[in-house]
This record gives structure tokens, C-alpha cells and sequence, in this order.
């Protein structure tokens, strides 16, 4: 039973990071509609940042997110007017071929500067655990689980009730109606990349305390990330945050029950079943009209 | 629009291109006649990128010292074309690129033993002589290779030495009977991890000994929670792991979370040694803590004679100190390969085999304290250096101290027996 708790509670809060990072990915593909094969490279990017800061300054992880953050929404919003812009209206296979192409240079970039040494932020905090209910809750997990939902929340707030959430809504849902209403397209897919880059920066942050930092950290977390953003529903930012806790949950419990090195089969089991009987994905309603 | 486009990818690539060349390509040549050219294949870039240069460094230190005092064959400079070797597959587009395009005779590689098990595929077929001086898996050396020489001990002594010293002073020091121990065994599924183990698993079975898990994880994983709380459930008193330097850290801060405990933890692969695991896990948490490798930073200088003169070379180019033992077994690679190159007198391959065949040093003449003696074609381990031993050193408040074997510690060390508690 208390394996059960811990397993349980293990794989939500490693579910709350992955739908953090997923959470940035499915914005700019339900917006753009542009795979953006270099996330896991801007994670890695909000890493370095938040290591230097912490390095140099002496900056605590957590109030480093109030510099983090802008500058990933700054790179974000520079890289989305220098790479995207151009190929929005590419062929698919272009558009990949960019993002790849981006995540190559930006993994090896940083392989030139910061070397392939591993590199880790020390905190008081960052093993502490407490006790609860039978399990063991380890802080900094905690706190990305809450930001999760706080990140998820703050974004159906935005969606709702302010112009360019809105904006940003109706554009994912009809970029050509969007467009007749008086929207400008460009700036919503510049604003669209921003906020996801913006958002895996948050992750970057609040994953420091716990991983250490290097420039192949990317690939790591990337396929997850994807597979959540499918099984969540293409562009669907609930669906992600749902997806992150069910692969959290099923990769404990596949690697508990059945063996460690089998989890990534068991999820993708689970993920071909759920996109065999749901195709759209958990939450996803409609294909996207292209 | 389209040709703005066409541009940025042209950037792109051009950009990754360079990105990609800047690392490994080396400058060319002056004088073609007096440079002897060596294929130097290690993973540059990539996951595996920092024990790869690390190892590359050493053999490039050994490279820079020849050529200081002379060169080889009276005269001739040696000079490298790297080859960057992220993975298996990479590994042998760039062997068969060093082979065919830039016609080098021996190749010295490779760090991690999946490129060296691809990479020397290549060579053999190409009648190349691959001198390999990091990569530990057993099978490299089993199949037979006429052109393949490892200096470093292979898998099966990692697991040898571990499992010995558990039986023989583990579980003395704990008052148990070897029989009555519980061993957990844990391993990154690849080549390397699951080579070690299974030597680790052999010599556990053959001395009876009782193994209560043995767990296999992908070394990429971003969580392991699910392992330590199998481990947890299983209650091992010796943890016996062979982990890559990422997971090793991952394991231990999951494991300090969740409150694992055990009486003894050997790292059986050389990860464990470096001071990043330290940096990362803290003085405290890793005080106890036992690593079996090829090598340690420290041996008993008595025993391994010249690492000091390694560290001297490696801090004055590189400006800091080792943090693993990777740049002193590159550099003893290199050195008994420009020997055996001297030896053989031309850059002929069968001249070449049978100079290294004909090395015979005893235990403690070189950096590692390793001897050299290579197993003939006809042995079943053909290639294998067969006087390179292994090491079994622990943390000792931030700092590695020689166990095993006798002749490589200091006077005046003991064991921590068993592991202290969690730091607060």
C-alpha cells in the first residue's frame, strides 16, 4: 500500500514537469501549426540561463524565473521572426527540416561555449523532502507541480478573457476568419512562440533544482514531451497537462510492476491504444483545418 | 518569400555545418613526408561528449610529448585526423572516412564501447589496426580481431573485482556471511552496463552468493524513482551499479528523496570516480561511496608510476586538474602505441601486430599501473591486454582513496564499512 502512494505521487509530480514542458510545445503547434523540434534545445537554453545566473549572481533558481522567463520570451519571439515567420505557409517538410535544423545548431552551439560538462545548481532545498500521508514529497517537484496548474489555469484566464488570448484562440481555431475579423495574423504567431518559449523557460527554472544541466539535456525530455502533446490533442493545452500526469503516472507504474527498462514501451503501448481508439487525442475535438 | 527561405536554410546548414566541424577537424598538415598520420576516433560531440574528449585529451598529451622529444622512427612527427564518433552508426561513416579518404593505417579510439564495437568492425575488415584504450565491453575482444589491441581491462574484471571484494571484505567488515548478503545489481541497458553486470551476476553465482534484483534502465530516463523504489522493496545490502555519469546523478538524488539504504555501494564502470558526482551529490552523501575502474586518481604513486607527470601536462595545457581517470588511460594508450609504432619501424599493419604482441611489461610500469601483455590471435580474448587489472577506490570526505588492490593503496587507508546514513 505505501508502494502504491509513493508510486501514485512519484508519477504525478514527474507528469506536472513533463506537461510544463509539454505545455509550450502544444501552444506553438495548435497556434503556427510549426512542430517545434527545437524544445527540448530552448529548455536546455532556460537551463544554462538559470545556472549562469546562479553561478554568477549567487541568484536563487526560483527568482531567476523573473529573468528567465522574458528572455525566453524574448529568443522565442526573436527566433519566431528570424526562422518562422519565412517558412509559415512552407511545405511540412520544410518546416521540419528548420526546427531540426535549429535544434542541431543550437545543441552544438552550446557544446562549443559551455563543453559537455554536467552542470548542476546546488540549493538548500533541492533534495529535501516531506512527509505526507505515508509518501514522500520532494519540494522542488511540488512546486513544479503547482506551477503546472497555476500555468495551466493563467492560460484559460488568458484565453478567456483578454483580447489577445482571445485573438490567439480564434487564429488556432480559423486563421483565415481570424484574419477578416481585423486579427493581425503575424503578430499572434510571434506572440503564439514567445509564450511557448516563455513557457518551457518557467520549466527550465523550476527543473534546475532537481537535474543538472548539459547540451544533449534536450533530447531527454523531447520525446516525451511530444508523445504527450499527440495524446493530449495537437494544440491542446489541457490535454497536455492531462497527458504529462498520465505518462508520469504510467512510466512509475510500468517501471515498478514490470521492469525499469520497459516503461517507454509500456507508454507507448498505451499511447498507440489511446490514438487508435481517440485518434485526435484525449482532448482534442476536430483535426486542425489547414 | 521562397528565396528568403532558401536563404535562411542555407544558413542553417552552413551554420550546423560549422557548429559541427568546428570541434574535431584539426589543422592540416606542413610537411607531408615527415608526419606519421593516426585516425583518432572519440565521441567529440554528443551525449557521450565529455569522457570522450577527456579520453581524447590524454592521447593527445601523449601525441604532444613525442613530438616534443623527437618523434618516432628518428625523427617523424605524429599528427591526428579526428574522426567524431557520436554514435555506432557515426562511428563507422567516420572509420571508413579515416580508412579510405585520409588512408590512415591505425586508428586510436574511442571511450565508449558501443562506437569501438562498430568502429573496429571497420578497421578489421580494412586490415586497419585499432588501438583502443577506454572502451571495457567483453565482446570486443571475443570476436576474434587479428588487428584489434585493448590496454584497458575489459568488462568481466569490473565485475571480478567488485564481487570479490563484497565477498572477501564486505561483508567480514559487516559481520555477515557472504551467503547471507543481499546484492542488488543495477545497470544502464546498452552495451557497456550490460556487459559489466553480467560479469557481476557470474562471479556472484559462482561463489554462491545471493542476488536479490537485478534491474536494467535506459541511462536517458529523466526519472528513476520507479527503480529505487524496486530496490527499496528489495532491501539489497550491496548495491553493485554500472551507471553513465547523467543517470549516476539522477539515481542518487531519487535515491536521497526517497531514502534508499544500503550497506555498500560500488559503482562498477568509473563514473562514480569523477569529481562532478561529488560536486552534484555532495561531500557528505558520498562519503563511503565505492567505485571499481581501471584506474584511480588515488593510487599509491609507488604503484602508479607517472599519473602525477600526466596531471602536470594535463593542467598546464587545460588549465585545471582531471576531474575523471579518462586523460591518464588515453595517455598511457598513446604512449605504448607510439612505442609499439616505433617497434614495428613502418606504418605496416602486420608489422605493427606483431611489435604489440611482442610488448611485455610487468604490473606497475606505466600511469595506471598497468603492465602490458597482449593475448595472441589464437587466444580466445585475441587483443586483450592481459596485465591490465582493475582498481577499487571509495570516497573519503571528497576525496578517492585506493581498497584494492594492495599494492595500489596507500599505507594507512581503511574502508568506511558500511555506508554512513543520508546528511541532513
Amino acid at each position: 500500500m505505501e508502494n502504491i502512494i509513493q508510486i501514485t505521487v512519484s508519477g504525478l509530480l514527474m507528469g506536472g514537469i513533463y506537461a510544463m514542458i509539454a505545455m509550450g510545445l502544444t501552444l506553438i503547434f495548435g497556434v503556427t501549426g510549426i512542430v517545434n523540434f527545437a524544445h527540448g534545445e530552448f529548455l536546455m537554453v532556460a537551463m544554462f540561463a538559470t545556472w549562469g545566473l546562479n553561478n554568477v549572481l549567487g541568484l536563487d533558481p526560483y527568482i531567476s524565473i523573473i529573468i528567465v522567463v522574458p528572455l525566453m520570451f524574448i529568443i522565442g519571439m526573436l527566433v519566431e521572426k528570424a526562422m518562422i515567420q519565412p517558412i509559415i505557409s512552407a511545405p511540412h517538410s520544410m518546416q521540419i527540416m528548420a526546427t531540426a535544423g535549429l535544434s542541431t545548431v543550437m545543441a552544438n552551439a552550446a557544446l562549443m561555449i559551455m563543453q559537455a560538462d554536467y552542470r548542476s545548481v546546488v540549493t538548500s532545498y533541492g533534495t529535501k523532502s516531506l512527509m505526507l500521508g505515508g509518501a514522500m514529497f520532494n519540494i522542488p517537484k511540488v512546486v513544479g507541480f503547482v506551477a503546472a496548474i497555476i500555468l495551466t489555469s493563467l492560460f484559460y484566464l488568458f484565453f478567456k478573457y483578454t483580447y489577445s488570448g482571445r485573438a490567439i484562440t480564434a487564429t488556432a481555431q480559423n486563421m483565415k476568419a481570424a484574419k477578416l475579423m481585423g486579427v493581425n495574423i503575424k503578430n499572434i504567431y510571434t506572440l503564439a512562440f514567445a509564450l511557448g518559449s516563455a513557457c518551457v523557460g518557467v520549466a527550465g527554472v523550476l527543473i534546475m533544482p532537481i537535474y543538472y544541466v548539459f547540451p544533449s539535456i534536450g533530447t531527454y525530455f523531447c520525446t516525451t514531451a511530444f508523445v504527450i502533446v499527440v495524446l493530449g490533442g495537437m494544440g491542446n493545452l489541457y490535454g497536455a497537462f492531462l497527458g504529462g500526469l498520465l505518462i508520469g503516472v504510467v512510466e512509475a507504474y510500468s517501471g515498478f510492476l514490470i521492469a525499469p527498462v520497459f516503461k517507454e514501451v509500456v507508454y507507448f503501448i498505451i499511447f498507440i491504444i489511446i490514438l487508435v481508439v481517440r485518434p485526435s487525442g484525449l482532448l482534442g475535438k476536430t483535426t486542425r483545418s489547414s | 518569400m521562397k528565396k528568403k527561405l532558401a536563404w535562411i536554410l542555407v544558413l542553417a546548414m552552413v551554420l550546423s555545418v560549422f557548429a559541427i566541424g568546428c570541434g574535431p577537424k584539426e589543422e592540416a598538415s606542413e610537411g607531408g613526408e615527415d608526419v606519421v598520420k593516426v585516425g583518432a576516433l572519440f565521441p567529440f560531440t554528443g551525449s557521450l561528449a565529455l569522457l570522450g574528449e577527456e579520453s581524447f585529451r590524454g592521447v593527445e598529451l601523449a601525441r604532444e610529448e613525442i613530438n616534443k622529444n623527437g618523434g618516432i622512427w628518428g625523427g617523424k612527427k605524429i599528427e591526428f585526423v579526428k574522426g567524431d564518433a557520436v554514435d555506432a552508426k557515426a562511428a563507422v561513416a567516420e572509420a571508413e572516412r579515416l580508412i579510405t579518404v585520409e588512408g590512415c593505417k591505425v586508428i586510436v579510439g574511442s571511450y565508449s564501447s558501443s562506437i569501438v564495437q562498430a568502429a573496429s568492425e571497420v578497421a578489421e575488415r580494412n586490415g586497419v589496426i585499432y588501438w583502443e584504450t577506454g572502451g571495457v565491453a567483453e565482446a570486443i575482444t571475443t570476436r576474434g580481431f587479428k588487428n584489434l589491441f585493448r590496454v584497458c581491462p575489459s568488462s568481466s574484471e569490473y565485475g571480478t573485482v567488485a564481487v570479490n571484494y563484497t565477498n572477501d571484505e564486505i561483508a567480514p567488515a559487516l559481520n555477515v556471511s557472504p551467503k547471507d548478503l543481499r546484492i542488488a545489481i543495477i545497470y544502464e541497458d546498452g552495451v557497456y552496463g550490460t556487459s559489466v553486470s553480467q560479469a557481476s551476476k557470474k562471479r556472484a553465482d559462482e561463489l554462491g552468493l545471493n542476488i536479490v534484483a537485478c534491474e536494467a534502465y535506459s541511462a536517458k530516463a529523466a526519472d528513476l524513482s520507479s527503480l529505487v523504489m524496486k530496490l527499496k522493496n528489495a532491501k539489497p545490502d550491496v548495491i553493485l551499479a554500472t551507471q553513465y555519469a547523467t543517470d549516476l546523478m539522477l539515481f542518487w538524488r531519487q535515491a536521497r528523496e526517497l531514502g534508499l539504504k544500503a550497506d555498500a555501494f560500488i559503482g562498477t564502470g568509473g563514473a562514480t570516480a569523477n569529481t562532478e558526482f561529488v560536486d552534484a551529490i555532495g561531500i557528505e552523501d558520498t562519503n563511503g561511496v565505492m567505485d571499481c575502474a581501471f584506474g584511480s586518481t588515488g593510487s599509491n604513486p609507488e604503484y602508479a608510476k607517472g599519473m602525477d607527470h600526466v596531471y602536470a601536462l594535463y593542467s598546464e595545457k587545460y588549465g585545471k586538474n582531471p576531474t575523471s581517470i579518462y586523460p591518464v588511460v588515453g595517455y598511457v594508450g598513446g604512449t605504448l602505441l607510439w612505442e609499439t609504432l616505433e617497434l614495428a619501424g613502418e606504418m605496416d599493419p602486420a608489422k605493427i601486430r606483431e611489435a604489440a604482441l611482442s610488448l611485455d611489461k610487468p604490473e606497475g610500469s606505466t600511469a595506471t599501473g598497468w603492465g602490458v601483455k597482449f593475448a595472441g590471435p589464437d587466444e580466445p580474448n585475441a587483443g586483450q591486454n592481459l596485465r591490465a587489472g582493475n582498481i577499487l577506490d571509495q570516497w573519503q570526505d571528497g576525496e578517492l582513496v585506493v581498497l584494492y588492490p594492495e599494492k595500489a593503496r596507500k599505507p594507512g587507508t581503511k574502508a568506511i564499512i558500511p555506508l554512513p546514513s543520508w546528511s541532513k
